[in-house]
């Protein structure tokens, strides 16, 4: 590995990409700027005395992206086919996040467009609501993915993570569950609540005695399953489907020991 | 053939995989799908591609017997790919050879009706203004509804 701004004799140069092939690049980073919580409120209600500092804010993020060249020094001019600038207003943490992507097709990558574009969105925050706030901090300012080119894709870990594929288990995207065993004495049922159900409800994985349904059909599951915990009352909002040992199956489909109940939305493959 | 798989897939190798050393198949017909850049929201930059390791596969091998059943297939590869993919990146290859051009267009056509109906996978897809579960499409169901006639 080595840096390509660098020449043999270590002086910096500009590097010359007109061998490279053209390939479609795309870079996201993102940051934030951290601000007191009545800021944050003022900025949300359009309060402030600049006027609205997020299309303000959107606009200079995209110009400076555009003009990245002009700023750090060996860095190429590129024609980008698509800017974006977003916010995301974060209450919890007083503060605004930002996120670019800058997209072309190219020879060169477009990471440092967006890490322009994110900087200049945040310090252009700073500039429409200093007035009533200075104690204000940028921070964070990353990249986050970045695709095409001869170096490979780039996902930052927390992106990484959520690369993986998720299958059916408990709670967080990318981990992977083999399923809650039943106890041997006592006969069972194991539930898996699967993709935007299992955001939705919270629940992964289950295991369900057998002796707690009424009847031993899906029916009497899911009636069991709403007395162990109300959050399955969702089950009964919009369309959900069902499959046992893997099959799919209505309510009248019985159930036995040991069997995997499966629910899950309407699927939307292909 | 089926697979089920995070890496992607090249739809020619695949094709002529399924043709080596046969002689007697008269057409092939091969759908790719694709990710979109757009879809319910603008700007979609990535999609994340669940399933249900077990039912997935014997989904889809019902559907290809299915279809064996309605036409005289010779061959058929079905390739469907789990985890995040990004616009452009290919989703499904379905590739489907016979004796005789209307079988492989018809069989091809059902089998991507049915899959998008029938096989449990789900997709979340990333756009700018956050993530969302795609959701079902009555055209999908009046699509596969086609082949019940």
């Amino acid at each position: 590995m080595s840096l390509t701004h660098l020449n043999a004799r270590g002086e910096a140069h500009m590097v010359d990409v007109a061998d490279k092939p053209e390939s479609r690049r795309e870079a996201s980073a993102s940051g934030h700027i951290r601000m007191r919580p009545e800021t944050l409120a003022l900025l949300a209600e359009g309060g402030l005395p600049k006027g609205d500092v997020l299309a303000t804010a959107r606009i200079a993020g995209i110009q400076a992206a555009k003009r990245t060249h002009e700023l750090i020094p060996l860095c190429h001019a590129l024609a980008l086919s698509k800017v974006t600038v977003d916010f995301r207003l974060d209450e919890a943490d007083s503060r605004v996040d930002v996120t670019a992507t800058c997209r072309l097709n190219g020879r060169t990558g477009v990471e440092m467009e967006a890490l322009t574009a994110v900087s200049v969105a945040c310090l252009t925050l700073y500039d429409m609501c200093k007035a009533v706030d200075k104690s204000m901090e940028i921070g964070a300012v990353r990249l986050d993915t970045k695709t095409g080119g001869k170096s490979g894709d780039y996902h930052r870990e927390a992106f990484a993570a959520q690369a993986a594929p998720i299958v059916t288990g408990e709670g967080q995207a990318g981990e992977v569950s083999l399923g809650n065993r039943c106890d041997v004495a006592t006969p069972c049922i194991r539930v898996k609540c699967l993709a935007e159900l299992r955001e939705r409800l919270g629940v992964g994985e289950v295991a369900v005695a057998l002796d707690s349904l009424e009847r031993s059909d899906v029916a009497g599951l899911k009636a069991a399953l709403k007395g162990l915990d109300s959050r399955f009352m969702g089950l009964d909002e919009g369309r959900v489907l069902c499959a046992v040992n893997q099959v799919m199956a209505s309510d009248t489909t019985p159930v036995t020991n040991e069997d995997e109940v499966a629910f899950f939305p309407p699927v939307t493959g292909g | 053939m089926i697979r089920v798989q995070e890496a992607t897939f090249d739809a020619g190798a695949e094709q002529q995989a399924l043709l080596a050393g046969r002689t007697d198949i008269g057409a092939v017909v091969s759908f790719t799908g694709l990710v979109r850049d757009f879809n319910e929201h603008p700007e979609v930059s990535a999609l994340t591609l669940e399933h249900y390791p077990g039912m997935t596969e014997s989904a889809l091998e019902a559907i290809v017997a299915d279809a064996r059943g309605r036409w005289p297939l010779d061959a058929v590869t079905v390739i469907h790919r789990v985890g995040r993919l990004g616009p452009g990146d290919p989703i499904v290859l379905v590739v489907v050879a016979s004796a005789h051009r209307r079988a492989a267009f018809e069989a091809c056509d059902f089998i991507m009706d049915y899959l998008k109906t029938r096989a449990p996978f789900w997709k979340k897809e990333h756009a700018g203004d956050g993530d969302y579960w795609v959701s079902e499409r009555d055209s999908d169901h009046s699509d596969a509804r086609r082949w019940e006639a």
